[in-house]
């Protein structure tokens, strides 16, 4: 029993050949324009458009359904407590609006895969490295560890919720989490080494250059060469 | 390779896990045995740069560890005790490639290199495989596999059987055996330092006894239990 | 093996190492985790909950201001990418535009600040409950305050209400978020006794 994750869904539809940089910035733009416009004439063609753009991708109809059922929530709820509170026409407005994003939110997420969307954000963030306030690889890195450690995680609550329950302890939340965490801490250690002795981080962004394992005291007699300290990135 | 060790001292916090060892290791394969706390660990991750002497020094091939540890993780693998923990990435692919992307391999080369590691283990249908639905056997050979895909030149092994079943354990003996490189294995299981050209005794820090399997094996279950 | 280190870290400016990036991914995912299990019925109003901001507490809690942060920045990352990682299954781009998207993005400056109250409050006093109440607080604050000062004036951006209604409908979360606060300062106090790290 593990969860699934990802949503992308394969399949050769328009949208999912189209460059993934492409599909991201429509979104992003599409996210901030809805915003600065309120009239319907503007705003209904965009939603209709989204609405094609998800059905192009053809997704099965039962997984659409249930893909849709968490929108359509928020579709229902939103425009209702507009009409009660406010107006009929801010209800249309942002009916519209959050129809448009929602819609074409998944369309991208249906025919995206995680990588690629992980590939332009890392892209997205490097300009920001020369402010030295990002540092590419560690994101990459951060990224992939918590894809590897979710599963592992999960497996980890079931297990200390089952030895839990054997010791009549459940539904006692602070009995559950702090084992969970400390032993997510303690393997900490040991991931980290793991990683460090397989030569990261890249030649490529030797920000974090000798990022000794936390069992590794930086000797105060041997600093690092000056040159790659001065590279080195802050969290 | 030839790692040295001079007049090495580690403290973790005032407890001094290794004292003063002076060492010189370079046979094929090399045994570290000794009882928990003992700081066999502690001496295997000397050799890679993990954790570096407080005092003395760690030589590989002439290289200091707290000075190059970036070029001696290039040539020196590590295995750790918990497959759990080592593999870092979430596809067995990606995480064999990690390696080979950090020491700068070429990309195109990658994949190739990979496909035949994984071959070599026989376990090329795990490729595409999510590492957390990897058995204990399984993953322990992935990561295994992961290092050599490396290339290094010098494999330390920590406890690398110590958490699996008795069938796995028997896989990844065989798999250690059949090494081509030289390697440095902490093990509590002695029955796999049979032929081994050295075996150290470590005790408090300190190495006790030092010598060939057929006297160092018997002269710890003597002393140390 | 516990880690010693040296005075020299404590340079205003350290750098990331490995072993942050590491706590950072496996906080985020405890939060996602969090999101995942089945949700606790903690009978508060007869609403059922799931732990996922207590998992965005916690990072603050444990970690402390910088790791917390990321960690949650970590999380939106993930979801913007299309994974389903909140409660419920929810992910994607669409999050972010939706109601509940300032919620989302204030939990970054949420773990900030829970952390950095615990580091100022909560470190110094002796006594173990005073420190206890001081952990609970320091969660309230980041965990309830600031994410709801993001997420109530975005709520009234995305739907139309009026940033009195949307309030009002953050008062419905309240009392359970309350009640995650005070489990987070109580689980971020043990587990530090248990296992303490460096604070950042």
């Amino acid at each position: 029993m593990t969860p699934r994750l990802s949503l992308y869904l394969p399949g050769d539809t328009p949208l999912h050949r189209a460059r993934a940089d492409w599909k991201l910035s429509v979104l992003l733009l599409a996210g901030i324009g809805v915003f600065l416009v309120r009239s319907p004439a503007v705003l209904g063609p965009c939603a209709g458009l989204a609405a094609v753009a998800l059905l192009s991708v053809r997704t099965p109809p039962r997984q659409l359904a249930r893909h849709l059922t968490g929108p359509f929530v928020v579709l229902a709820l939103v425009p209702a407590a507009a009409a009660v509170f406010q107006s009929a026409a801010t209800a249309v407005t942002v009916g519209l609006r959050l129809c448009t994003l929602l819609l074409a939110a998944l369309a991208v997420t249906l025919t995206t895969r995680t990588s690629d969307i992980l590939d332009v954000l890392e892209r997205a963030l490097r300009p920001l490295e020369r402010t030295r306030l990002v540092n590419a690889a560690a994101v990459g890195l951060a990224v992939s560890l918590a894809l590897r450690f979710i599963p592992e995680a999960f497996h980890r609550f079931h297990d200390i919720r089952e030895a839990q329950a054997a010791r009549g302890l459940s539904g006692s939340p602070v009995a559950l989490l702090v084992p969970l965490a400390v032993r997510m801490l303690k393997s900490a250690e040991d991931i980290a080494a793991a990683v460090d002795a397989r030569c990261y981080p890249p030649p490529a962004a030797r920000h974090t250059e000798r990022g000794g394992a936390a069992a590794a005291p930086p000797p105060a007699r041997s600093p690092a060469p000056a040159g790659r300290k001065d590279e080195e990135a802050t969290g | 390779m030839r790692v040295t060790l001079d007049a090495v001292t580690v403290r973790f916090g005032s407890r001094a896990v290794l004292q003063d060892l002076t060492l010189e290791l370079s046979e094929p394969r090399i045994g570290l045995i000794g009882a928990n706390g003992s700081g066999k660990s502690t001496l295997a991750r000397l050799l890679n740069g993990l954790v570096l002497p407080g005092e003395g020094t760690v030589r590989v091939d002439g290289l200091d560890t707290a000075e190059d540890a970036r070029a001696i993780r290039k040539r020196v693998g590590f295995v750790f005790q918990n497959p759990d923990n080592q593999i870092v990435l979430p596809i067995v692919r990606e995480d064999l490639a990690f390696g080979l992307k950090n020491t700068g391999v070429p990309r195109r080369e990658i994949p190739e290199r990979v496909e035949r590691q994984l071959a070599h283990f026989g376990i090329a249908h795990l490729a595409d495989r999510p590492s957390h639905a990897l058995s204990g056997g399984e993953k322990q050979l992935v990561a295994l596999a992961a290092v050599l895909v490396m290339r290094p030149e010098l494999v330390v092994l920590d406890e690398p059987t110590t958490l699996l079943d008795l069938r796995n354990r028997n896989v990844i003996r065989a798999a250690v055996a059949a090494l081509p490189q030289q390697a440095v294995v902490v093990t509590h299981d002695l029955d796999l330092l049979t032929g081994y050209d050295r075996v150290l005794v470590l005790d408090e820090g300190r190495v006790v006894h030092d010598g060939k399997p057929r006297i160092a094996v018997p002269w710890y279950v003597e002393h140390c239990s | 093996m516990t880690s010693s280190h040296t005075p020299r870290r404590r340079a205003a400016r350290r750098r990331m190492e490995t072993k942050d990036v590491v706590l950072i991914a496996l906080f985020c995912a405890i939060i996602v985790v969090l999101g995942l299990v089945p949700p606790v019925d903690l009978g508060v109003a007869g609403v059922p909950i799931t732990l996922q901001t207590l998992g965005v507490m916690l990072a603050g809690a444990v970690l402390g201001p910088v790791r917390g942060a990321l960690a949650c920045a970590l999380v939106v990352l993930l979801t913007i990418a299309g994974l389903p990682v909140l409660a419920g299954g929810r992910g994607g781009f669409g999050v972010v535009p939706g109601p509940t998207g300032g919620y989302l993005l204030g939990w970054i400056p949420g773990a900030f600040v829970t952390g950095l109250l615990v580091t100022v409050l909560a470190t110094r006093p002796r006594s173990r409950p005073a420190r206890q109440a001081a952990t609970v607080v320091a969660c309230l604050v980041g965990g309830i305050l600031v994410v709801y000062a993001l997420g109530v004036p975005w709520t009234s951006v995305s739907t139309g209400l009026s940033l009195r209604q949307s309030t009002v409908t953050a008062l419905y979360f309240l009392p359970g978020d309350a009640f995650k606060a005070v489990v987070a300062g109580l689980v971020a106090q043990n587990v530090r006794q248990a296992y303490p790290i460096e604070r950042r």
